[in-house]
């Protein structure tokens, strides 16, 4: 070795030169190899190469991958190559991959035209979806009317799984965290009426921020996270498994197979949950009452039961039925949307989680707006 | 004709199995499996349905520990007590194609053929590229590189798998059915693939199937698990195993139902 070449250099003559290799080509030298030959050619600037392979004792596929990548080195030095007694199997791999690729498609230029087609693309993908969703509801729809006259036709078993699934397995989480909501509320609340002296009316903005506003959204969030998404990766999985299209091939309609069971189950569970929701959040709220305001339970209970009618109630269920219906549907709408792949699957239900918030979000402002012009 | 069915005594075998048990738990599969596999050969692992050909294929590749019995690669144990690292460095020395190709669906194939020449060799960067594309062109996919796996046909999936198995040139390449859901001309291509690489890298195989004719035309041996004794009824090579008087081999290579069903 010459200089700490991995390789030995000999010159016959001026200018000429042939590097012999002695050591394997292989995965774990090639590296060495590649870096001591380039070193080489900064030093020599040799006219013309000689690689002589005849003591090689093995030459694996980073090796070939290293000749060829000594062959477009002097391609583009125009040096002249020639491999001396290369081996014919690794003569036969070196022409596999000396074929020419092919070119790799270029990426147009971002200009305002194409950004204009691209927005455009993107409108018109979001129409794509918006109306495919109107189908699927319109779908979802058409068979939940059909199946209210032909009862047995309904997957009873199916739809009280979810039931359990999404509804009385929710139950402590959703008392957790609406529980935590309310203490949370009524403390900040406490803090600024206090001054005011006007302990009472804890009482009465939790109550009705939590009958009218915050049970519902918040229910329907946990909702959207728990089921909505579950829903999406289920609904996927089975299509990645092309299980959906066998029970269409069955003869199944997949949206009273699939779809119904689920989003029944979701619109029974969501109101339930909901009015848990109501009573963790009071009862959250009572704690603080009793510990910060120097209020007894049952005054407070008193001043709920004195300004909150009937109705405050009564809109948050019809919002959170809603709620629940819009969430599952995005669940499985977002599920039998799935592609091919497992990742597929991962962007459906994420998609399914934040698609439905939207949606809760997106509805609760138009509920505001109703309750408001019919003054509930 | 061949000689005997190698031993641990015929000189360094790729792959030795001595009086290997496994199972699942209580559940034991295969009891006292012995067998060795010598450099360059193609050896086929035959059975029926449930008789333990995947279970004997993860106990090679060190998926599943064995209960007893030991494994050799080239002379050193790979299995009992083998620390995470020793497994990592044996894993890099064996290939292994999944029966369902297992390509990863958000990998391009020839992301997927680079994962483990980026991920476990020393490849210079620069060369990943040649080496992708060499290995695709090996198994006949020279310009697929940029597709997805799901938009690959069964048998290109599977040739996709070759190659990533083939990506690191290792020692000794396990298959598992290859020529599983493949219509007969594409499986024929595929034993055909197995015999090229064999032949012109010199790999050794160790090939799951129990489809027939590619059990003749590709093994140099072949071994013969049963369910009903949990373990080699008949090894030998396969033109012999068809001329055996074992009623449950006479069976499997006559397509016949087995006498005690
Ligand atoms: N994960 C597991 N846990 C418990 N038992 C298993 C497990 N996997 C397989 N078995 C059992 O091991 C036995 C052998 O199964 P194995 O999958 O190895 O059969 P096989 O020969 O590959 O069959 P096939 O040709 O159908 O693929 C079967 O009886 C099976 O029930
Ligand atoms: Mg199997």
């Amino acid at each position: 070795m010459e200089g700490g070449l991995p390789f030995e250099v000999r010159r016959p003559s001026a200018g000429e030169y042939i590097l012999v290799f002695n050591a394997p080509l292989s995965y774990d030298n090639a590296g060495a190899v590649w870096e001591g030959l380039n070193h080489f050619l900064r030093e020599e600037n040799p006219s013309s190469l000689v690689v002589d392979l005849s003591a090689t004792p093995r030459i694996d596929s980073a090796g070939i991958a290293l000749l060829r990548a000594i062959q477009r080195i002097c391609e583009r030095r125009r040096l002249e190559l020639r491999f001396e007694s290369i081996p014919p199997s690794a003569l036969h791999f070196l022409t596999l991959i000396e074929k020419k690729e092919p070119p790799a498609p270029e990426k147009p230029p971002l200009t305002t035209a194409r950004l204009i087609t691209l927005l455009g693309f993107l409108v018109l993908h979001a129409w794509d979806e918006v109306v495919g969703f109107y189908r699927f509801c319109r779908e979802f729809i058409v068979y939940s009317i059909r199946d209210l006259h032909h009862t047995r036709r309904f997957r009873w078993n199916e739809m009280l799984y979810y039931l359990q699934l999404t509804g009385a397995n929710a139950m402590s989480i959703v008392f957790l965290l609406s529980f935590l909501l309310g203490l949370v509320m009524a403390f900040q609340a406490a803090v600024q009426l206090r001054q005011f002296g006007a302990n009472i009316y804890v009482a009465d903005l939790l109550s009705l921020a939590i009958t009218r506003e915050l049970a519902p959204v918040f229910t329907a969030i946990i909702v959207a996270g728990r089921s909505g998404s579950a829903f999406a990766a289920e609904i996927g999985t089975m299509k990645v498994n092309e299980e959906l299209d066998a029970l269409e091939v069955m003869g199944f309609n997949l949206a009273e197979f699939i779809t119904m069971p689920k989003v029944i189950a979701l619109m029974i569970a969501g109101p339930l949950l909901t009015m848990w929701a109501n009573f963790s959040g009071i009862m959250g709220g009572i704690v603080v009452g009793i510990f910060t305001l120097d209020l007894t339970a049952y005054g407070f209970m008193a001043e709920i039961f004195s300004v909150l009618s009937m109705k405050d109630i009564i809109t948050g269920l019809i919002k959170s039925e809603i709620f629940a219906m819009l969430v599952g549907l995005i669940g499985c709408f977002r599920g039998f949307e799935t592609g091919t792949g497992a990742d597929s699957v991962g962007r459906q239900t994420t998609s399914a989680v934040v698609s439905g918030i939207f949606a809760i979000i997106f509805a609760d402002a138009i509920f505001t707006v109703i309750f408001h012009y019919l003054g509930w | 004709m061949k000689k005997d069915f190698p031993d641990s005594s015929s000189g360094t075998p790729v792959l030795c199995l001595e009086k290997l048990t496994i199972g699942y738990g209580d559940n034991v599969v295969l009891k006292d499996v012995d067998f060795c596999v010598n450099p360059g050969d193609i050896v086929t692992v035959l059975g029926g349905s449930g008789c333990g050909k995947s279970t004997l294929l993860k106990a090679m590749i060190g998926l599943l520990p064995p209960t007893k019995g030991r494994i050799f690669l080239r002379g050193e144990e790979i299995s009992g007590n083998v620390s995470g690292r020793a497994l990592a460095e044996t894993r890099k020395r064996i290939g292994v194609l999944f029966q369902s190709a297992a390509l990863i669906g958000s990998l391009t194939i020839a992301e997927n053929v680079a994962l483990p020449i980026i991920e476990f060799s020393k490849a210079p960067p620069k060369m990943v590229h040649d080496i992708v594309r060499l290995k695709l062109e090996m198994v006949k996919l020279g310009g697929f590189g940029d597709y997805f796996p799901s938009d690959l046909s069964g048998g290109m999936k599977k040739r996709a798998g070759l190659a990533r198995a083939m990506a690191l040139d290792p020692e000794i390449l396990f298959c598992d059915e290859p020529s599983s859901g493949l219509d007969p001309v594409t499986s024929a291509e595929m034993d055909q693939l197995l015999l090229e690489l064999n032949e012109s890298l010199g790999i050794t195989m160790v090939v799951i199937t129990h489809d027939l004719p590619s059990i003749m035309t590709i093994s140099d041996w072949s071994i013969m698990l049963d369910r009903s004794v949990r373990g080699i009824i008949a090894k030998g090579p396969p033109d012999e195993l068809q001329k055996s008087p074992d009623p449950r081999v006479h069976a499997f290579f006559h397509r016949q139902p087995t006498p005690e069903d």
